[in-house]
């Protein structure tokens, strides 16, 4: 059976049903720890956050330990990701419930499913302003290099890759309109692209 | 224009982060190309962010009847060493580079599809192909839940059929029309037991289907086609 607290403690605990958020100086102490890895701020941040966020976890996982991990997890995320939190974006609060749903969201397909693919930040983009416009600038730019890594490849190797990839013959089609066997085509197709494989790493580092 | 979209219940839950992986995506690859309903959800996740870090929140807790009032308040202080985990935390300074997004194409019959943000760490598995249908399931391990991305080449159709759960359709690309009309890309369509429906694609489309049930086909000589249905689901 389940009762509802709040008309057990409205006495006890009526002052704090008026505490406001304080929001700028939440954004203030979130920039600190993004500019200068002030610990300071983290531990301010920590005092607000975590008893909070324990007992969010608490209501979501059967076990203290569990709760514990969501609050351990979520403030390492927000120490190590501060430098992604944008104020002009939304408020810090947005920003840490987000942190922390997505941890809780992880744990609990790890739990239930058995499954470790961590889709939450895929899901709910932490960095918002990965996606921005600049996006498509990059996409062109890498359009355009990997046409100049397919250039240098040998004459054979570059007509199967686009033949199959720009043109979207099957790998069927392509040995009938190149007269060559099946299996000369997949050996080409597979040769060329561990060659793209490994110019595009070599120069991605 | 996008006509269907997921309802307020959905939504609230996708902020909540209580839906399975299978539906927040559809709901974030929906939002995607929704402005109304990506607004909808930033501003409930400012609510439900605000809400749930307000002191007062604490208070509103719903909790066993046996629990007294004063393990409550201890509750945090006993599980945490806060400054035991402060430390372990700022004790490296190193940051969280965030890899810019690359985009995955996935091959259906030779046509390449730009796959959503959303699906980027998800594994398939091998496609599948019935006459004009491809489908390639995504390994979610949801139980009783299965998604699928789903191709129809042009002209083809799934046969008229209902669902004993729910079936959602998340059009990817193309359209697709059925009994109650014409859908974009985009559209978010969520189906139940009560709906029988045969969807029609003249152009050709990819879908991101989820369902809980296999579909089960209604009429005549499709009713052989049953298999099918534990094909499409």
């Amino acid at each position: 059976m389940q009762t509802n607290l709040l008309s057990k403690v409205t006495n006890a605990k009526s002052s704090s049903m008026s505490d406001k958020i304080d929001h700028p100086q939440l954004c203030q102490w979130l920039n600190a720890v993004a500019t200068s890895r002030d610990k300071k701020a983290f531990t301010q941040l920590f005092h607000f956050f975590a008893p909070k966020i324990q007992r969010i976890a608490r209501n979501k996982f059967p076990n203290e330990a569990q709760a514990s991990e969501v609050v351990q997890e979520t403030m390492s995320n927000v120490w190590r990701k501060a430098h992604l939190f944008n104020q002009n974006k939304g408020a810090a609060t947005t920003w840490v419930y987000t942190v922390m749903r997505n941890v809780t969201f992880d744990m609990l397909r790890k739990i239930k499913g058995n499954k470790e693919d961590n889709l939450s930040d895929d899901i709910w983009p932490i960095a918002e302003s990965m996606t921005s416009e600049d996006e498509s600038f990059d996409d062109h730019l890498e359009n355009k290099q990997l046409l100049t890594v397919i250039e240098k490849l040998p004459e054979v190797q570059q007509q199967v890759v686009k033949g199959f990839y720009f043109m979207e013959m099957s790998q069927e089609q392509l040995a009938v309109h190149l007269n060559l066997p099946l299996g000369t085509i997949k050996s080409r197709l597979r040769l060329a692209l561990a060659k793209l494989k490994m110019q595009l790493g070599e120069e991605h580092d | 224009m996008i006509n269907h979209h997921p309802k307020f219940e959905l939504i609230q839950s996708f902020v909540d982060g209580d839906l399975p992986a299978s539906l927040s995506a559809a709901i974030a690859i929906h939002a995607d190309m929704c402005p109304q309903c990506q607004q909808q959800i930033a501003e409930l996740t400012d609510q439900v962010a605000e809400v749930s870090f307000e002191e007062a929140f604490l208070d509103r807790f719903i909790v066993d009847e046996n629990q007294s009032i004063e393990s409550v308040g201890e509750l945090n202080a006993d599980a945490l060493d806060i400054e035991d985990m402060i430390a372990q935390i700022t004790l490296s300074d190193d940051i969280d580079k965030v890899e810019p997004v690359v985009e995955k194409t996935m091959l259906f019959n030779n046509k390449a599809y730009t796959l959503p943000s959303a699906l980027n760490n998800m594994s398939f598995g091998k496609t599948s192909h019935i006459g004009k249908l491809s489908r390639a399931r995504i390994q979610l391990n949801e139980n009783e839940i299965h998604t699928s991305l789903l191709q129809i080449e042009p002209g083809g159709s799934v046969p008229q059929h209902t669902h004993k759960g729910f079936e959602l359709t998340l059009l990817l690309d193309g359209s697709f029309s059925d009994e109650r009309g014409e859908y974009v890309k985009g559209d978010f369509i969520m189906l139940d037991g009560s709906h029988t429906h045969n969807p029609v694609s003249a152009q050709g489309c990819l879908c991101y289907t989820v369902a809980n049930d296999a579909l089960h086909f209604t009429q005549g000589i499709n009713k052989l086609l049953n298999p099918i249905g534990t094909f499409i689901y």
